[in-house]
């Protein structure tokens, strides 16, 4: 600031005298007079010293604060994230695990599903082996049944046929035969 | 040993045709009554069913018998269809003309034919048993065709047995 005042008195330099419309008369047209230029310098130092002195600490404090807080933001998100990790890997294996589970009870199910499935079979099988057998008995003692039956039919029509042949075969004279022979035996018999 | 029942109304039986002086037309007819109660299912299911009142089963006794039997028999059949006892009847018969028989000194000889004896046959076949098991005996002829031909006999405990049927079911046993 100082050297632009000096570099401004060079250029002002001269012994011209300037008036202005209220009739005050100075040195230059553009720069004012040197004593001003000292005062105001003093001024603006003394200005600046104290607003150094006063007013930075609090700015210098403030923006301490302001970035211990951005800090503590920083360190927030960063932990924040950290965790968002720790809890991103815990998801992960926690998928992971599941999968894992999902795998696990699915290759379960299949043995526990192949178990089944096998020993349906072996009841099935033991099953139609068990009604082919009876089926096989049925048969065989529906057959003798029909045979015995059958054989009782033919004894009993036989029997039928022979007591109807023997009675028409008996006429009176035979039936007198009969009769006389049995009185005759009988009373002999004695 | 017999029912003491039976023995009971046989002896009834016995006393009334005895006091009616026709013991042995009433003891020949229930004897014939007996065995065709035997043999018919029909009669023995009738005389014999619960369910029918026993006037009315008297009733279907004296129908049978009306004019066929003497009014003494017909009149004994329904006493005792009617006081119930309709299955003994021919336990009661039985005992009745053992009774009979046995008070003229003579045994029961029950005589099964296919075909009727005539009086002469009869007469010759008594004197046949009676030579045959030294008793004296009482002619019972039941025409049964089942038994196809010849005669079987009993007498008590003795079976004299000359029939065709005996003789076929021995040949089918033999088979």
């Amino acid at each position: 600031m100082n050297a632009l005042l000096t570099l401004g008195w060079f250029v002002a330099e001269g012994d011209d005298v300037y008036v202005d419309s209220e009739g005050i008369v100075t040195h230059s047209a553009l720069w004012p007079e040197i004593a001003e230029i000292i005062y105001g310098g003093l001024a603006s130092l003394i200005i600046f010293a104290l607003l150094v002195k006063f007013g930075g600490p609090p700015i210098t404090k403030s923006f301490a604060a302001r970035t211990a807080r951005i800090q503590k933001q920083l360190d927030d998100a960063a932990a924040d994230k950290a965790s968002a990790a720790t809890e991103a890997t815990d998801i992960r294996q926690a998928k992971g695990d599941i999968e894992a589970e999902r795998a696990r009870l699915l290759a379960e199910a299949d043995v526990q599903a192949e178990a089944m499935v096998t020993d349906f079979h072996a009841r099935l099988d033991d099953e139609i082996a068990e009604l082919q057998a009876r089926a096989v008995a049925d048969i065989a003692t529906a057959r003798t049944r029909g045979s015995d039956e059958l054989r009782a039919e033919i004894a009993r029509l036989s029997s039928t046929a022979a007591d109807r042949a023997v009675a028409e075969s008996i006429d009176d004279a035979t039936q007198q035969e009969l009769i006389e022979a049995f009185i005759q035996k009988v009373g002999a018999s004695a | 040993m017999s029912d003491p029942r039976i023995e009971g109304y046989a002896k009834a039986l016995f006393e009334i045709a005895r006091a009616e002086g026709s013991l042995d037309e009433v003891e020949d007819e229930l004897f014939r009554f007996a065995r065709s109660y035997e043999s018919s299912d029909a009669l023995r299911n009738a005389l014999t069913d619960d369910m029918i009142p026993a006037a009315k089963r008297q009733a279907i006794v004296e129908d049978l018998l009306g004019g066929k039997a003497t009014s003494t028999t017909t009149q004994l059949v329904s006493m005792v269809v009617g006081s119930g006892r309709g299955r003994d009847l021919p336990a009661i018969i039985d005992v009745l003309v053992a009774r009979a028989s046995s008070s003229k000194n003579l045994e029961v000889a029950e005589v099964r034919t296919a075909v009727v004896l005539t009086d002469d046959q009869q007469a010759r076949l008594a004197a046949a048993l009676a030579n045959a098991t030294g008793k004296q005996v009482n002619l019972k002829v039941v025409v049964d065709p089942s038994v196809l031909g010849g005669i079987i006999a009993t007498v008590g405990d003795t079976v004299i047995d000359g029939t065709v049927r005996t003789r076929l079911d021995q040949l089918k046993a033999r088979l």
